[in-house]
């Protein structure tokens, strides 16, 4: 096999959903930055998917915007994805390390995100008639997707198919445990914001009074 | 804008010759209407109240109570003053009292009273009053001229389960049919021409709130005795009815009832309405702080004017809401207040060419709304649109936009009109000002077949040139690295 470029090697993988990820770790290539890269780019459709879609799809027209939603679907949620991953397999005698889980993951994104921006696309060509030509590039997209993060998972751990589906569910589940966490850890923080600003402000009445 | 109504209202003021004075002053209630999003705006007033009718005006000495009030297809009210316990006729000016009507004969000569009488209908080409009698427990089926031709009490029938028989409104259909209203659950109760007790007609659903629901899935496990001492979820009771072509419309006064508060039924009983997504009364209630109470609209009368439009009366804000024949929101009238235009308490609301007309039965008066010139071009390009004559429409829809950019019903009315005339890019351009993806959808099916129409050659022409252009490359770039040693 020739050498690849990073980004050739992303096309490799994206491309070859069964062997693509072992080979990119028997080589040993992968770049971060480029896996940083496709995060973002996911924020990036999943905002144009959220707003840029043509007038004729748009069912519900939100009066405000707030991007909090975009970054806890995208960053947030890799991010944890990722911790969530590392955690569990490490536990699971897994050879993968943050940085490979990490790359490997966000390759395995790539179809995901490229469906997102292409149905923006096409919902400015398309009429209501023809979503079902949407759904159908929909559908495939993150069936890709969730083969590719499977084959991502077996190959950078070198499990075999069923450890790898076991894996990929105690991940979710880590997941899940982390987003209630992180929400309890807000609400905590909320508290103890109110309960010193109520001090603070009880304070100031007293010393002016 | 202001200086123009200052201009109308100083020239109206200067016509000597005038035959109607208008009021001038500032109607005591604010206009309103609705965005797409639900959201209360300021809009500009389709009517103005123009004078109230008393009882003094009428010269028939004051009224007590008017409950309901009529037009008739012989241009004459009638006004069911239902604190004397008479019908009042009066012109359709409502400048004196053509007849009053406060006992009727029977057959036999017998003289018979209405006792607080609440409704009243007329069929002037069959020469037929109903008038509902409802504290003698009885429809009056008479002529013009006062005598009754049959009367119609308690049903006698195993269907009929409620133990009194109240008729509130009264209507009657082409074929003679007659529904009352008599504050049951089960709908109004229908009277053949003949006098006979034919059925209910028009009942409402019950509300699937969490309790209902609850209810349902616990009836499972319960036994036929615990059943039978259970609490029943029954429906409100409609409240108002009018009758208009082959539909007829009801209304219901609840302020617990959010679903089928206005209905359009077929003869078959089916509402026309609950296919589609439409909200009757005010949005969202308002919470009234100082009696700890939402005040929801409750809908005590509703009609249907000549033009289709549906007039409801809000019972809690004293309200009348005019919809289209859709139930696209048009105006919002009136409002609680002392002055003239505003409501105490609102009994029944009625239409007749450029005026409205709602009777106020603790103010004992009706209060007449005119249209204005806003209202004039709203109406005018509705009932046009209404008819399918979308292009006529046009011209007034503009004029509507151009004194209020706000009115959404005018931007789907322009929308389709432009689409109707093949201006797809106009219509998407008023389709996205309405927030209506539908017409935009349709209007942008025809804009991507004219443009693919007019460009397709150049589309394919720059596509073929692109394909070769990118095969040619390829082949370029294989043959330069199969040049190359592997």
């Amino acid at each position: 096999m020739k050498e690849l470029t990073p980004l050739q090697w992303l096309k490799h993988t994206v491309t070859h959903p069964f062997e693509g990820f072992g080979d990119m770790r028997w080589k040993k290539a992968g770049s971060l930055k480029i896996a940083f890269a496709i995060v973002f780019l996911l924020f990036l459709a999943l905002i144009a998917d959220g707003r840029l879609y043509g007038f004729q799809f748009r069912s519900v027209q939100e009066e405000t915007f707030s991007i909090v939603p975009y970054i806890m679907k995208s960053f947030v949620l890799f991010g944890a994805w990722t911790v969530g991953n590392w955690a569990v397999c490490t536990i699971l005698s897994g050879e993968g390390t943050m940085r490979n889980i990490c790359i490997f993951s966000a390759y395995a994104l790539v179809p995901y995100i490229g469906q997102l921006f292409v149905n923006t696309a096409l919902s400015h060509v398309l009429i209501r008639d023809e979503a079902v030509f949407m759904s159908i590039i929909e559908i495939i997209g993150t069936l890709w997707t969730v083969l590719l993060i499977f084959t991502a998972v077996r190959d950078a751990h070198g499990y075999s198919a069923a450890r790898t589906l076991s894996a990929v569910l105690l991940t979710l589940g880590a997941v899940l445990i982390m987003l209630i966490l992180l929400i309890l850890l807000m609400s905590l923080v909320q508290q103890i914001y109110i309960f010193i600003s109520t001090i603070i402000t009880e304070i100031t009445y007293r010393i002016r009074s | 804008m202001k200086n123009r109504i200052t201009i109308l209202v100083i020239a109206a003021a200067s016509l000597p010759a005038s035959p109607v004075t208008i009021a001038h002053a500032a109607a005591p209630y604010e206009t309103y209407s609705y965005d797409s999003m639900g959201n209360a705006i300021p809009s500009q007033a389709g009517y103005a109240p123009e004078r109230a009718v008393s009882g003094y005006d009428l010269g028939v000495g004051a009224m007590d109570a008017p409950e309901d009030i009529f037009m008739a297809d012989d241009g004459l009210f009638y006004i069911v003053d239902s604190g004397n316990n008479r019908i009042i006729a009066a012109g359709s000016e409502l400048t004196s009292a053509v007849r009053t009507y406060s006992e009727f004969r029977y057959e036999d000569g017998t003289v018979t009273t209405l006792n607080q009488p609440k409704g009243i209908y007329v069929c002037a080409e069959k020469d037929r009053m109903y008038v509902a009698d409802t504290e003698n427990s009885r429809v009056l089926v008479t002529t013009l001229g006062g005598e009754i031709v049959s009367e119609l009490s308690y049903p006698d029938s195993p269907i009929y389960n409620s133990p009194t028989f109240r008729p509130q409104k009264v209507i009657a259909d082409k074929a003679g049919n007659v529904y009352t209203i008599v504050n049951n659950t089960t709908g109004a109760a229908m009277f053949s021409p003949d006098g006979e007790f034919t059925g209910f007609y028009g009942a409402n659903r019950v509300q699937p709130t969490a309790e209902v629901i609850g209810n349902y899935f616990r009836s499972f496990f319960m036994s036929d005795e615990k059943k039978l001492s259970r609490i029943r979820s029954i429906p409100t009771a409609i409240t108002g009815f009018d009758i208009s072509g082959d539909f007829v419309y009801t209304c219901t006064a609840s302020n617990t009832q959010q679903t089928d508060t206005v209905k359009k039924l077929n003869a078959a009983g089916k509402n026309i309405f609950s296919k589609l997504d439409v909200i009757f009364g005010d949005r969202k209630p308002m919470y009234d702080t100082s009696h700890n109470q939402l005040l929801a609209s409750a809908m005590t009368d509703i009609e249907i004017s000549s033009d289709g439009c549906i007039n409801c009366l809000d019972l809690t804000m004293g309200r009348i809401f005019r919809y289209d024949e859709d139930g696209e929101l048009m105006f919002i009238i009136g409002g609680k207040a002392e002055q003239l235009g505003g409501f105490d308490t609102v009994s029944a609301i009625e239409s007749y060419g450029e005026r409205l007309y709602a009777s106020d039965s603790v103010k004992d008066t009706i209060t007449v709304f005119r249209e204005t010139s806003f209202g004039r071009a709203v109406n005018k390009a509705v009932s046009l649109y209404g008819q399918g004559y979308y292009e006529e429409a046009l011209e007034p829809w503009y004029e509507v936009l151009s004194r209020d950019g706000n009115y959404r019903r005018a931007n789907t009315g322009v929308a389709m009109a432009l689409l109707r005339k093949g201006d797809y890019e106009g219509a998407m351009e008023y389709a996205k000002k309405a927030d209506s993806s539908e017409i935009y959808n349709k209007a942008f099916e025809g804009y991507r077949r004219e443009f693919l129409g007019r460009n397709l050659g150049k589309i394919v022409l720059s596509a073929g040139a692109a394909a070769a252009g990118i095969f040619a490359a390829v082949k370029l770039k294989k043959r330069r690295s199969g040049g190359e040693p592997q």
